[in-house]
């Protein structure tokens, strides 16, 4: 294991510097020193997205990424979009659509969604199921999480 | 302030309370218990009413993702009139909640909910008595927990009970609410649950961190997924603790019987003792070949039990017109929850405190006693919320893992299973085996139905309990195959069996159980009969109903989906597409037979199915469901949903596979589930019957599923699937065996390639010359000798001639040598390259380096072996080779003794090198060539000199030479890693431009051709040390080696959209593999970042498959972060899955190169040899 040292981290706004081993998954880093919940474990190989967050505003696979390849970026979680009281419209959406039957996989899908907006802010159909097809959901809520995209496209286009 | 129903309170706490009603029922000693050691409670609160107005409602079952704490929460509401966010509803914890079983077969709202209900009302008629003696009246009226006199005087039920303690036994004769008085149930109210979720709060037991928390990992023994066998518990032979000591962080392993835990301070600490521990199991054979697991089924023993004999089944089978025997088959599939188990454990003064995702927390209280011994009254279950579930996984497994480890070490231990062991442990929903023999009689009727099923599943013991021994691995025979075996119609001779059996693998509950396969025979088959008779099947299947709301709406669905009358099957479409439509109708009747009916479903699926590829979509199903009142209308219609998703999923891409009797699918690629792209249109019709009872929702939609869709297909196709899944293989060899047969055709072709370098090696010449001379040693220069400008020169110069990169061991401090590097002739090690003086280069004087440097002699005297690149070097001019000495031995001396190189005979005759120089070495410092412009100099001399490209690049003869001439660059091995060609003999399919070579060595990356891996990452990352105009230097020279391409983007273009349409078919189990393995980052998603396109990639156009099987195996660590990591999958797919997979990916992402021969040599090869 390469040796620990300090690296910072941007996340949600916020610099931490942290003593690290610089190949530990960004994703343990985030949920066991920072204490965040929104990215989950779900392979740790890159295939189920259930990890997603963003690096510089691209939807990236945090269980696969070292940490040291988030040193003075900016991460965002699901905490850094917004709050229970005041959600951001993505999550609003996803709420309002009922979105999730275990929740599990949310995370990835809020945060791929934000993502897709980013670049795509009028998806069509197709590239919204392209763009999620890399997000697994086991308990079949694809109806409402396709649901929830529209309505986040749709207020966002308000 | 925080409303005392949310207040943590045990049940024994609740009733000690003051201002709380509470509704309660006596529960008898649990048997088989000594009730003076049982320190149990005996008394079940159900619902808790407290002063300030809040309620605490309690329920034995869990929410599984369902929506279940929602719809319990509106039943409280409605029952007691309160608001619903009054209502905090408390679900399965072992201290607080009554004992109601495990959370199975959809039984929540239809059974578990009914003392519920009542004990609410009772509360309503408690508390309205109490407002009657305050108010004087009793014409009261209730809203929102006010009660109100006519008189306008009103009371709050908080206000009732200040100051009181009434403790109310559930009596279950309070009156219930009519349903036409409801306002909340039947109404769609909005899951409480998702905001949090939504937002990170803390709802799942993978979030919980108690103070103090350690992290651990289990390693489970190679017995994949089996739990009986003799060899289960018994097959640990020895754990080297030592191969994980060196692990900071680690605080113990811990083995008990096949047992195996590591515990150690970080997450990343346990998963790498985990991954690192060596351990040795005996060996031992799966009982059964899973190859051929219908055979399988049918020669595990077993016990016939007959569910239902009427009519003469053997007379009218003898006397039928037409005999119709049929065999319906069901694979092992996955419940497959998204976030693998995970649990934490708090051991400590004998006690147990267990934060658990269990779907059955008084089940697994009982089965943690046994494992611990420990009673149960000193183990307290806090269900918090997992990951969908779907029937039994590993969620009560990590407990006992977290348990066992937490009392081993005496603090809190967090335990996560990896997704490898979740997909390989987790009880398997179990295959099925269906025979039917029937027949029609003269008038085209079913005349007999003689139906016999094999399910060979049990309730999966915990899995801890089998492998410390504590239990005997002796799988128990439990009667689950009968789910749904009687079929719904009304035959005259029927006679339906189970086959009674203990499982083959573990397996266990797993939505629907055996209904979806039972299903799957009963409506295929009267299928078959409708079109044998030329009947239309949906009036077909109504002469067999008498169920009045089975005919309603089998009638309903049939109309809402449009359903096209027919009386076989129709075979429309056009081009490679057929299209159909089909039937199937079904009541779930779940639990031990007899059972419970829960709710009606029917399904109309429509499909599309490409002959050519054997593809399937689902593109509409139409489904109507029957469950009496619905709670929560939007939350059953979402459960729909997700049971029509996840069934046509199981039944269109899901089967475990098995290798050697094992479980194979350990990861998403080897077991594909269904994605955005496949979901079909669904359109449900939920029936409206408030007026009955509620039922089991959401299950039983799932049930239809498999024979709704095998319809359709014979409806489009003519041709009946009866084995599930219907992949795409499946359908090609039903559409067209002859096209199949020559699919399977093996290639077998033996690699003749690499390995006779070391071969006829013969050094004569040269022997005479003898020993060099040894040169004085010399008192390293001091840091004032050189100027600061020297040593930086130097720096950028060692980072350019990567002397780290053979001078570093693995984990060893930088430059103090100690790395073996693989030569035809036997192990080089690497030497210390810091200036101390015993064993390093501090004795060296700048003379004794140039002759080093120059010619390969060391400063003793001894000849050097040509693995350290002198060759290239001696092209150095002076100037650069004083900076690179002054920069050496400004370095911090390190003491370091490395092995010492010992090759066999001959080549350990070290000075016959003199003579090997005199053949291949031309020493001397390189000229610039005046014709070719100063960049390309540079270059050249970058490359040549100081980078000593070809020594990896460049093949070498018989004698470990580079070869001259056509050969220079023209590709070699190096450390088990293809050093690819550099010049026009490049397989790359896009040639490489002086573009494409700067960006790869400047950020390790091309966008054109891949990542810098295996032995080229750390020389990428050294050249970070040079300016970019060096590097540009480096890529003009290597450029010019390379043909021009003419228009490379427009070719490049090109090669990605024709590799970009097949991964998408999922038509063989190698695309279906990249799909699920790869195709996040290299399947065009929306995953972002360095994505390369392995259309253009050199190492899958390449004349030799290691560097691919290399990077699947082990992964990518860049040498710079930011461009191309990549985990590897050594521990997730087996070599059978890496055949299958490199396969499709050289015929699909290279498709003008031959396919690769003897694959699975070269990945025996690879996986035996570590990565560098």
């Amino acid at each position: 294991m390469p040796a620990p040292r300090d690296i910072a981290l941007m996340v949600n706004g916020q610099r931490h510097v942290l003593q690290l081993d610089p190949s530990a998954p960004l994703l343990l880093v985030l949920r066991n020193d920072l204490e965040l919940n929104g990215p989950k474990y779900g392979c740790g190989l890159g295939e189920c997205g259930a990890c997603t967050v963003l690096l510089d505003g691209k939807a990236v696979r945090s269980c696969v990424l070292p940490v040291s390849r988030a040193e003075e970026r900016q991460v965002t979680t699901l905490e850094g979009l917004g709050t229970i009281e005041a959600p951001h419209s993505v999550q609003a959406a996803f709420i309002a659509e009922q979105g999730a039957q275990c929740g599990y996989c949310l995370n990835g899908m809020i945060m791929t969604t934000v993502a897709l907006l980013e670049r795509n802010p009028s998806p069509s159909e197709a590239q919204i199921r392209e763009a999620l097809a890399f997000n697994l959901c086991r308990c079949g809520t694809h109806m409402e999480i396709l649901a929830a995209v529209r309505r986040a496209v749709a207020e966002r286009a308000a | 302030m925080t409303p005392r129903a949310q207040r943590e309170l045990s049940r024994q706490e609740v009733l000690r309370q003051d201002g709380v009603l509470a509704i309660t029922r006596k529960r008898p000693p649990t048997p088989g218990t000594d009730p003076a050691a049982n320190e149990r409670d005996e008394e079940d609160v159900f619902v808790a009413v407290f002063d300030d107005g809040s309620v605490a409602a309690f329920n034995g079952h869990v929410d599984l993702g369902t929506g279940i704490r929602t719809a319990l929460a509106q039943i409280v509401a409605e029952e007691l009139d309160v608001r619903l966010d009054a209502v905090t509803m408390v679900l399965g914890d072992t201290e607080r909640a009554p004992d109601q079983g495990p959370t199975i077969a959809s039984e929540t709202i239809q059974i578990s909910a009914v003392p519920l209900r009542q004990a609410a009302a009772e509360a309503r008629w408690a508390l309205l008595a109490r407002a009657a003696a305050r108010l004087g009246s009793d014409a009261l009226s209730v809203s929102e927990g006010v009660v109100s006199a006519p008189d306008g005087r009103a009371v709050s039920y908080g206000e009732l009970l200040q100051g009181a303690r009434e403790i109310v036994p559930l009596s279950g004769a309070a009156p219930l609410k009519p349903v036409e008085a409801y306002r909340i149930v039947g109404k769609p109210v909005p899951r409480v649950d998702i905001p949090a979720k939504a937002t990170g709060g803390l709802t799942f037991v993978h979030d919980m961190r108690v103070p103090g928390m350690l992290h651990g990992r289990v390693v489970r023994p190679p017995y994949s997924g089996l739990d009986g066998g003799a060899f289960v518990g018994s097959s640990l032979l020895s754990v080297e603790r030592d191969s994980v000591s060196h692990i900071p962080g680690l605080v113990d392993v811990v083995v008990i019987g096949d047992f195996i835990g590591v515990v150690a301070e970080r997450e990343e600490e346990a998963a790498r003792a985990a991954r690192d521990l060596r351990v040795a199991w005996k060996a031992f054979s799966a009982p059964a070949s899973l190859d051929d697991v219908e055979q399988a089924l049918r020669l595990n023993p077993s016990t016939r039990r007959v569910l239902k004999d009427t009519g003469d089944v053997d007379a009218a089978l003898a006397g039928s017109a037409k005999r119709l025997t049929r065999t319906y088959s069901w694979p092992y599939q996955m419940h497959g929850s998204i976030g693998p188990s995970c649990a934490v454990a708090d051991c400590a003064e004998g006690r147990l405190r267990l934060w658990s995702g269990t779907q059955n927390p008084h089940m697994l209280r009982t089965a943690l006693a046994q494992l611990m011994n420990m009673p149960e009254a000193r183990i307290q279950i806090t269900r918090m919320e997992a990951a969908g579930c779907y029937g039994r996984n590993c969620a009560d497994d990590v407990c006992g893992d977290a348990a066992l480890l937490s009392r081993a070490v005496g603090r809190p231990v967090r335990v996560q299973l990896t997704r490898e062991q979740e997909h390989l442990w987790e009880p398997k929903g179990s295959a099925q085996l269906i025979d039917v023999d029937g027949g029609l009689d003269m008038a085209g009727g079913v005349a007999a139905y003689d139906f016999v099923s094999r399910y060979p599943s049990n309730d999966a013991p915990l899995l801890g309990l089998l492998l410390t021994g504590v239990v005997p691995p002796e799988p128990a025979v439990l009667q689950m195959g009968d789910r749904t075996a009687i079929p719904p119609y009304d035959y005259s001779a029927m006679r339906i069996a189970v086959e009674d059996m203990a499982p083959i693998v573990r397996a266990s509950w797993m939505r629907g159980v055996s209904s979806l396969p039972s299903t799957f025979a009963h409506e295929s088959y009267i299928d078959e009969c409708a079109a044998e008779a030329g009947v239309d099947p949906v009036e077909y299947r109504l002469r067999y109903l008498k169920d009045p709301r089975a005919i309603d709406l089998v009638r309903a669905v049939a109309e809402r989906a449009g359903w096209e009358r027919r009386t076989g099957p129709r075979m429309k479409g056009e081009g490679d597409i057929l299209r159909g439509q089909g039937f199937a109708y079904a009541l779930y009747v779940h639990s031990k037979f007899p059972g419970y009916g829960a709710a009606w479903a029917a399904w109309v699926a429509e499909v599309e199915v490409n002959k050519r590829t054997g593809e399937v979509t689902a593109t509409r199903i139409v489904t109507g469901h029957d469950a009496g009142l619905m709670i929560n209308p939007d939350g059953v219609r979402h459960q729909v949903h997700g049971n029509v998703i996840q069934a046509t999923s199981r039944v269109l891409k899901e089967r475990v596979s098995f290798e050697k009797g094992l479980v194979a699918s350990q990861e998403w690629g080897g077991y594909p589930i269904l994605d955005f792209r496949e979901v079909p249109e669904i359109d449900v019709m939920l029936m409206p019957q408030p007026e009955e009872p509620p039922l089991g929702s959401g299950e039983s939609a799932s049930v239809p599923s498999a024979a709704a869709i095998a319809n359709a297909i014979f409806d489009a196709t003519g041709v009946r699937f009866r084995s599930v899944p219907f992949t795409p293989e499946v359908i090609r060899a039903g559409l067209q065996p002859v096209v199949q047969a020559e699919a399977k055709r093996e290639r077998r072709r033996w690699f003749a390639g690499f390995g006779g370098l070391a071969g006829g090696m013969v050094v004569a010449a040269g022997a005479a010359l003898g020993w060099a001379s040894a040169m004085a040693p010399a008192k390293p220069p001091g840091p004032d000798v050189f100027s600061a400008t020297q040593i930086e020169r130097g720096r950028m110069l060692a980072a350019a001639g990567d002397c780290a990169v053979c001078h570093t061991a693995p984990g060893g401090a930088p430059s103090t040598g100690g790395l073996a590097l693989g030569t035809p002739f036997g192990t080089v090690w690497s030497t210390n390259l810091t200036p101390d003086v015993e064993t390093g280069i501090g004795a060296y004087s700048f003379a004794a380096f140039e002759r080093a440097m120059r010619q390969g002699i060391a400063r003793d005297g001894r000849h050097l072996y040509p693995a350290f690149p002198y060759t290239a070097y001696t092209k150095m001019t002076d100037e650069d080779l004083l900076a690179l000495y002054a920069y050496l031995m400004a370095q911090a001396p390190v003491r370091s003794v490395t092995p010492e190189t010992k090759l066999a005979f001959p080549y350990n005759i070290r000075p016959l090198l003199a003579g090997w120089n005199l053949l291949f070495h031309r020493p001397g410092a390189m000229e610039p060539d005046p014709a070719r412009s100063a960049e390309w100099n540079r270059g050249n001399y970058l490359v040549n000199a100081l980078g000593h490209c070809g020594a990896c690049h460049t093949p070498r003869n018989a004698l470990g030479a580079e070869k001259g001439g056509a050969a220079t660059f023209a590709g070699a091995m190096v450390e088990g890693w293809e050093a690819p060609a550099l010049n026009a003999l490049s397989r790359a399919p896009v040639p490489w431009t002086e573009a494409d070579f700067f960006d790869y060595l400047r950020t390790g990356h091309s966008p054109r051709h891949g990542v810098a891996a295996g032995s080229m990452a750390p020389v990428v990352a050294d050249l970070q040390a040079l300016p970019d105009s060096d590097i540009r230097a480096m890529a003009h020279y290597l450029a010019s080696l390379n043909p021009v391409a003419e228009n490379a983007s427009a070719l490049a273009t090109r090669l990605e959209q024709a590799a970009a349409i097949a991964p998408r078919q999922g038509a063989s189990e190698g695309a279906r593999l990249f799909q699920g393995a790869c195709g996040a980052c290299h399947g065009g998603g929306a995953q972002e970042g360095p994505e390369v396109v392995l259309a253009l990639n050199s190492n899958v156009h390449s004349d030799r498959p290691d560097n691919l099987l290399r990077v699947i195996l082990d992964g990518i660590k860049p040498p710079i972060p930011g461009h191309g990591e990549m985990p590897g999958f050594r521990d997730s797919l087996s070599d059978r899955q890496i055949e299958s997979l490199v396969g499709f990916i050289r015929t699909n992402f290279a498709p003008g190169r031959a396919a690769w021969t003897n694959l699975p040599g070269s990945i025996a090869r690879i996986r035996k040899a570590s990565g560098h």
